[in-house]
């Protein structure tokens, strides 16, 4: 049984040990978070950020989404970062079946690459329907927290409810990115059929 | 011989118990502790192997911080009721999730334990890792009940028990049976046996019905028994013969005995005719010869008195002779007292009577002394007086004798004798010396009726001993005897 | 000394003969009686038979007994003696050629006051008697009468 390296593990702590506490009394203020590099870690964000690192787990993604075997996961986040570094944090050194996990910024939707999971900030959220419909066809998995963001054909959505962070899923999309998303995940998740999406 | 009822019997069915009771209880002994360490085991995989579904299905509730989920997933522990209590730990130890919902420490751990199965007195416990992948998550616990199992053992043990006591009922019918076929005809043996040994019916016949050892037996006991019962034949049919001599011989000795009797009779009738009939014309020879010397003797002339002088002598000698013989017939038929005697004592007596008869003789008597013996005085002093007068007059025509009355010992055996050293006798005579009036020298040499040796010879065999004499003409002669030969 | 008889039971003519004539030798002049068998004797002593005249109080000094008697054995006329009141203190020899030890012993058990052997040598024989004669005769002194005899 592969165990956890001592830093990952205090990563998570770090991470995992406040999210639930504080969730509440961060929420609020977490929609004001302007700059990557400037904005202050949140405890929601520390947990979303961990979400993020556990989505690779339980999504398998087509052999084509990547150069080959050994080729990393790329986890990028699309416009202002929210995480304030925690997402680094987590995933410095990590591994999934053998790919080593990578974070990418990236300012518009040009610049996306090869990516895997891309958390779409809540900065994009005026063009959140324009950048989605651009990443149509890829083989990415699309996390966003914005409202409607599952509807908008987003695969995988944050959303607080009860002081707790729950999960959206939009099986449709995913389907059309090729992904197959773990029973397991789904179990924790609303699955969503948004009206009009393709099935 | 006291009959041992059952005893082989009891021994065989003992035996057969014994061995196939051992035999049974350990195979059970051996089928419990094995099921129950197979249902132990068993048991233990099957928690391990849910454990890891468990486990496997609580990852993304893990992963994605939903307990609710987590307890769905330990929900599915109610189908088995053998679990006690089960617990989601998360990656940093903390309960994150319980079964039954809302269970509390101290029903389960406050922290996760090493991953493993941990027998413990009544419960079985799993810590399994919950991890995705290399994504280690969390712990899962699981903690069951071992009372189902014990109940599972006892069910079993109580089944191998049912078996057992199955088996041994079956193999108590079986030993039974089997042990009637052995033991059946040693019983039958013994019987037998018994009834030999105490009826003495050697006719008895044992029924051979097995062909193996036992049969052997009996066959062999059957021969055996034909044997005694031939030699018992012989024996008895030879018994009778036995006995039949017996009487024949008791009738026989009945017959000799009357007739020894009757002879005896004869005999003392003899002797007693004898004594008077043949004395009383004897002394009226010499009475009238002596009336006849008186009344005529100047008519008879010399001659006619010397003739009537020999008639007379042969007269008294012939009263003498009767009077020895019936001494020797009186000798076998006298009862024989048997007292210390001192032969010395009594030769010292003989000895100064022929010296005062005597006197002008030149003998000389050498007696041992302590010359003590078992036997009849009255005869043993006969023996002395024949044999020491028989010397005295044996040396008569020596100018001087020596006579010697003494004892030897040959192979510690006494030994008497009487020893001169007159005129002795020539050896080659030596068996006519003790048959009656056999005499070895002429009647004018030495005077005697030749009946003395004959009378000691009878006294010595009356003792029990034997007399026998050496000697050689002129140099005297030595008789020596012994008394109880055959025994004191 | 007249009336001193000597009662002489013996059968054998010889013997008779010399017994005599040992007492003539020996100058012994008493009366003497013959009988020639037991039951002459015994006729003789209580008045039987022939000599059923006789005078009973002329007791014998001395009787000499043979014991080969004809017709009652010698033994059995000493018992018979002893055991009448009338003679049972008559003295009584033996005299006899037997030596038995028996004959000596019955004698004696009947009280025979003397067991003589007749020797065959005569001249001991003559001595016998003479001796004999003298012993009884002379120096012996004879029971007294029997108080019966005596009256009757």
């Amino acid at each position: 049984m592969p165990l956890l390296s001592p830093p990952a593990r205090r990563r998570l702590l770090r991470g995992l040990v406040p999210a639930l506490a504080l969730l509440g009394l961060c929420a609020t203020s977490s929609a004001s978070v302007a700059n990557a590099l400037e904005v202050k870690r949140t405890p929601e964000y520390d947990l979303k950020a961990v979400f993020l690192y556990q989505f690779a787990h339980f999504v398998e993604w087509p052999a084509r989404a990547f150069a080959d075997a050994h080729s990393p996961i790329t986890i990028g986040v699309l416009g202002e970062d929210p995480f304030g570094g925690g997402l680094d944090e987590i995933v410095t050194n990590e591994a999934v079946g053998g790919r080593k996990l990578v974070v990418r910024r990236y300012r518009t939707v040009d610049e996306i690459d090869t990516c895997h999971v891309l958390f779409i900030c809540p900065s994009e959220a005026s063009r959140m329907a324009a950048i989605l419909t651009r990443l149509k066809g890829r083989n990415l998995l699309t996390v966003g927290d914005t409202k409607d963001f599952v509807a908008q054909n987003g695969i995988v959505g944050f959303t607080l409810a009860r002081n707790r962070l729950k999960l959206r899923i939009n099986l449709a999309a995913a389907d059309t990115a090729k992904l197959i998303i773990s029973s397991k995940l789904l179990r924790q998740a609303e699955i969503v059929h948004p009206k009009g999406s393709q099935g | 011989m006291k009959a041992p009822r059952t005893t082989i019997q009891r021994k065989l069915v003992i035996a057969i118990m014994l061995t196939s009771t051992t035999a049974l209880v350990l195979t059970g002994a051996v089928l419990v502790a094995r099921e129950a360490m197979s249902l132990r085991s068993l048991l233990g995989t099957e928690l391990s192997t849910r454990a890891g579904i468990l486990a496997a299905n609580s990852t993304a509730a893990l992963a994605f911080q939903n307990p609710e989920d987590a307890r769905q997933v330990l929900s599915a522990l109610r189908t088995d009721p053998s679990v006690v209590a089960a617990a989601l730990y998360d990656g940093q130890g903390r309960l994150f999730a319980t079964y039954p919902n809302g269970a509390a420490p101290p029903l389960v751990p406050r922290k996760p334990g090493r991953p493993g199965r941990l027998f413990e007195k009544e419960n079985l416990v799993v810590n399994q890792s919950v991890a995705e992948g290399a994504n280690r998550l969390g712990t899962l616990y699981i903690k069951t009940d071992l009372r189902q199992l014990d109940q599972g053992v006892r069910v079993h043990a109580l089944v191998v028990l049912g078996a057992l006591l199955g088996s041994i009922g079956v193999s108590f019918a079986l030993s039974t049976w089997l042990q009637r076929r052995i033991a059946q005809p040693v019983l039958v043996l013994a019987k037998a046996a018994r009834a030999v040994s105490e009826r003495k019916d050697y006719s008895i016949r044992v029924e051979t019905v097995s062909d193996d050892e036992l049969g052997l037996l009996a066959g062999a006991f059957n021969d055996m028994l034909a044997e005694i019962q031939e030699r018992d034949t012989a024996l008895r049919s030879s018994e009778g013969r036995l006995r039949q001599l017996n009487a024949e011989l008791e009738q026989r000795v009945a017959a000799r005995t009357i007739e020894l009797e009757t002879s005896n009779k004869e005999l003392e009738a003899f002797s007693y005719s004898v004594s008077h009939d043949l004395r009383a014309p004897l002394r009226a020879i010499d009475g009238f010869s002596k009336a006849l010397l008186e009344d005529c003797g100047e008519a008879l002339g010399e001659t006619g008195t010397r003739h009537l002088e020999r008639v007379r002598n042969a007269t008294r000698q012939m009263g003498l002779l009767i009077d020895d013989l019936l001494n020797l017939a009186r000798l076998s038929r006298a009862e024989l007292r048997r007292e210390p005697v001192d032969l010395g004592a009594v030769g010292q007596e003989i000895a100064a009577s022929l010296e005062q008869a005597q006197p002008e003789r030149k003998v000389s008597f050498v007696l041992a002394p302590d010359l003590r013996a078992d036997g009849d005085s009255q005869l043993l002093r006969v023996v002395l007086d024949n044999l020491l007068r028989n010397a005295w007059k044996f040396t008569s025509k020596h100018p001087t004798g020596r006579i010697e009355l003494g004892q030897t010992g040959t192979n510690g055996r006494r030994v008497f004798f009487v020893a001169d050293d007159g005129a002795g006798f020539d050896m080659a005579h030596a068996d006519l010396l003790f048959a009656p009036f056999q005499r070895l020298h002429r009647q004018s040499d030495f005077e005697g009726t030749g009946v003395g040796l004959a009378t000691v010879q009878r006294i010595i065999h009356r003792h029990g001993g034997r007399l026998w004499a050496e000697g050689a003409v002129d140099k005297g002669a030595t008789f020596y005897f012994t008394l109880w030969e055959n025994g004191s | 000394m007249r009336d001193k008889v000597i009662l002489i039971a013996e059968d054998n003519a010889n013997d008779e003969e010399l017994t005599l004539r040992a007492l003539r030798k020996n100058n012994i002049s008493n009366s003497i009686v013959m009988v020639r068998d037991g039951q002459e004797a015994l006729d003789y002593l209580f008045g039987d038979g022939a000599h059923a005249t006789r005078d009973l109080n002329q007791r014998p000094q001395v009787m000499l007994l043979d014991i080969n008697l004809p017709k009652i054995n010698g033994l059995e006329v000493l018992k018979r003696i002893r055991a009448d009141e009338r003679t049972k203190t008559m003295p009584v020899v033996i005299l006899t050629s037997s030596a038995e030890e028996r004959d000596r012993l019955v004698a004696y058990a009947n009280f025979a006051n003397s067991y003589i052997r007749k020797p065959v040598d005569f001249d001991q024989f003559t001595e016998s008697v003479r001796e004999l004669g003298l012993y009884w005769l002379v120096l012996n002194e004879p029971p007294p009468r029997p108080r019966a005899a005596a009256t009757s």
